[in-house]
């Protein structure tokens, strides 16, 4: 009966739990642990956003305001008027008042990048795949060396070279135009240049992936058919890369908007115009007084959610271009 | 509808290590407006390059590709107005029926919308896929994939049709019934039609004409029974014809074949055909070979033989006989070419299959099959003579393996095609 598989105990289910297996339940005891694990230290920081001061210092950082652990049954210490006292909404206003202007450049360049870096890297994909021509697996090895180049390797060529460009001065018509300025936008602009061109070489991996897997008679076909390159890749293999274009935009996304070094480079400080969501939350709750914890995991939360909206959006399109 | 000339087209793939591979050695052929041509050879002989070539889809070492007289060697694939079925239909996966039919002419044509839609229902409709249109190619059966696969041909009413061995994913029964299709169809259209094969029975069936190529040359070129019955060398005679034709290794002497356990008198006009030549190779057709139980009645065209195994088909038994003393039915000229190809087969994988029914050399020859009326009862192992009649032997040389005598047909004017 222990080895019978986990189905059987469906269709015996009038048994109710004596019918369980012993490994069902522990399969399942084994999957709670491992819920726990995971969303306790989320728990935890949710927990310590909605605390006052009061009930950060009062309270075990995974419980509830106002609730305490005790030596008596039941070993918890519970009322709820001090937990109405010690809760409150302030640490995620102020959360998210000092990060939205972040929030908003993050956005600014995070959005672009990410596209730009699917859309190039499919398009370099489909020249290194689907296309052949003389010197292509020199090429590719430049796009799969792209991957591997440190970011550290490249911080201060990147700033020698805004530095020497400068796209302030040299681009100074377009910043006099309506909703830009001077101060903001051609750091935002740095930062999409240089996103997109760390990206397209991952981006470039990973669409080749895909287009590997792809019937080469097809493309064939599509030449027969009477289209050229550019409306075989409009046709044919764009629409057939959509999956993974869902993958693409997820993981880039993420990559983009966490992304930490690239903005202390180019934006250097948290007080400038176009300081990026994470260069904001560093300095968010820290003061000479101590640090305030509500605040910052209250911000790490706001900061987060972007990300979760983009997983909840791309989902169905993901699961199948992992699946590719 | 055009005419295709190939000119003495070659094919040189060079490979990594910068080894050069002829895949297709100097090939001419004529295929006349609207006629049914079949390209057929073993896996690797390079018939699918040939069609590729037409295509454009592989450049042209050396010689000349025409279509009505104009060379098309350098204009790309997509301007040729060549429509192309291929083994795996490689249809559009995220279009519907509908837009894997248009798209065609949508690319290659101005047509308007209205037109290709006109068009596109035309052409579903005569290959009875009309009420499939809206779906999409993963929710239909390989049969009905196919289908949309020629429809898709069909629909952009090109200058030639190229196939390239389009039957070949489909069950037995449906490429039977494919093949009839598929021959009415053509004739409806009167397309060129280029159509490769390792099937000879698709060889046979099909064509107006068969070109069979062996390891990039071109063997012969005729209608199919011209190729079934004046063979022009060893490789035809053994690649064309189920079950294949039997080989006798033998020497000449003064117009008889001497094995060591027979000997075979020639008719005088063929005897003076092999005239000169010491080693040759008799063949027959296993159709033609006479089963006489009583040995009694051995004459000089019998020999001794056993009877190995009989197949029963209803219609006909096919009977594997063995000589007696083994006598030499082995082809080393072939034996030869055949390790030498293992090493340079290029398009296998393009081709796909190989099981191919050349596969004449390198397995024992020591088996004579015979294929008689069903009603005709053997015992295995029974000992019988086999009368091999003079009018229906095949003489080949055995160094060039060039044909020296073809059987006489008595009645050749009544065989349209010869």
């Amino acid at each position: 009966m222990t080895t019978a598989p986990p189905q059987e105990t469906d269709s015996t289910s009038s048994d109710g739990i004596r019918a369980l297996p012993l490994r069902t339940a522990g399969y399942y005891l084994l999957l709670l642990g491992l819920v726990v694990f995971y969303l306790l230290p989320m728990e935890t920081g949710f927990m310590t956003s909605i605390k006052t001061a009061v009930g950060v210092r009062e309270s075990l950082p995974f419980l509830l305001p106002g609730t305490d652990l005790s030596f008596q049954i039941p070993f918890v210490e519970f009322d709820v008027d001090t937990m109405l006292e010690q809760t409150t909404d302030e640490k995620w206003r102020d959360a998210y008042d000092t990060l939205s202007r972040g929030m908003v450049n993050s956005m600014l360049f995070t959005i672009p990048s990410t596209i730009l870096c699917a859309i190039f890297g499919s398009m370099a994909a489909y020249g290194l795949t689907l296309v052949k021509w003389r010197g292509q697996v020199f090429v590719l090895a430049l796009f799969i060396a792209g991957i591997f180049i440190p970011y550290q390797a490249v911080i201060i060529p990147l700033t020698e070279l805004y530095g020497f460009i400068d796209l302030q001065y040299r681009l100074g018509a377009i910043w006099a135009l309506p909703f830009l300025s001077e101060e903001r936008h051609p750091t935002i602009l740095e930062l999409i240049i240089t996103h997109t061109a760390y990206g397209i070489p991952i981006c470039t991996v990973l669409f080749r992936a895909q287009y590997q897997t792809m019937s080469w008679e097809m493309i064939e076909a599509a030449r027969l058919d009477g289209a050229g390159l550019w409306r075989i890749y409009r046709r044919i293999v764009l629409p057939l890369s959509i999956p993974m274009f869902s993958v693409v935009f997820i993981f880039q996304f993420t990559q983009i908007w966490n992304e930490f070094l690239f903005s202390v480079t180019l934006i250097r400080s948290s007080v400038d115009e176009a300081a990026s969501v994470t260069l904001i939350l560093g300095q968010l709750g820290q003061a000479i007084e101590g640090t305030d914890f509500p605040l910052r995991m209250a911000g790490a939360f706001v900061a987060a959610a972007p990300t979760i909206v983009v997983y909840i959006l791309f989902t169905d399109k993901f699961a199948e271009g992992v699946r590719v | 509808m055009a005419r295709a000339k190939l000119d003495e087209v070659t094919k040189i793939f060079t490979e990594d290590d910068g080894s050069e591979v002829v895949a297709v050695d100097d090939v001419t052929l004529d295929i006349d407006d609207g006629e049914f041509l079949v390209l057929v050879g073993p896996s690797g002989c390079g018939k699918s390059t040939t069609l590729r070539m037409v295509a454009g889809l592989e450049t042209i070492t050396d010689g000349e590709i025409r279509l009505d007289g104009t060379v098309i060697n350098d204009v790309p694939a997509k301007d040729r107005d060549i429509a192309m079925v291929f083994q795996s239909y490689a249809l559009y996966p995220h279009m519907s029926v509908r837009g894997n039919m248009s798209f065609g002419l949508e690319e290659s044509t101005n047509l308007g919308d209205d037109e290709i839609a006109k068009r596109v229902e035309e052409s579903a409709g005569m290959m009875g896929i009309g009420d499939l249109l809206d779906r999409k190619p993963s929710d239909l059966s390989g049969g009905q994939q196919q289908r949309v696969a020629l429809g898709r041909a069909i629909v952009r009413d090109p200058a030639v049709f190229l196939m390239d061995e389009p039957l070949s994913n489909l069950d037995a029964k449906l490429r039977a019934q494919m093949r009839t299709e598929l021959q009415r169809l053509q004739n409806e259209l009167d397309v060129t039609t280029i159509y490769v094969t390792h099937d000879q029975t698709e060889a046979m069936t099909m064509g107006d004409r068969i070109a069979i190529l062996d390891d990039g040359e071109l063997q012969q070129v005729g209608t199919p029974l011209e190729c079934y019955h004046r063979p022009k060398n060893l490789f035809v005679a053994g690649f064309i014809g189920d079950p294949p034709m039997n080989f006798l290794q033998v020497t000449n002497e003064d117009g008889t074949l001497i094995d060591h356990s027979f000997e075979y008198p020639l008719p005088p006009q063929v005897a003076s055909a092999v005239e000169g030549t010491d080693s040759l190779v008799l063949g027959v057709r296993p159709e033609d070979i006479e089963l006489e139980p009583d040995q009694s009645r051995a004459d000089d065209h019998t020999i001794s033989a056993t009877i190995d195994v009989v197949e029963p088909m209803g219609d006909e038994n096919v009977v594997y006989l063995r000589l007696a003393d083994g006598a030499t039915v082995a082809r080393p000229d072939l034996a030869e070419q055949d390790a030498a190809e293992g090493t340079d087969v290029n398009d296998a994988a393009v081709e796909g299959s190989d099981d191919a029914k050349g596969g004449i050399a390198g397995e024992s020859r020591s088996t004579i099959i015979a294929t008689i009326g069903g009603m005709q009862h053997f015992d295995d192992g029974q000992d019988i003579s086999i009368r091999i009649p003079p009018d229906a032997i095949h003489v080949f040389d055995a160094d060039s393996t060039e044909a020296l005598h073809n059987r006489t047909l008595q009645d050749a004017d009544a065989v349209p095609g010869i």
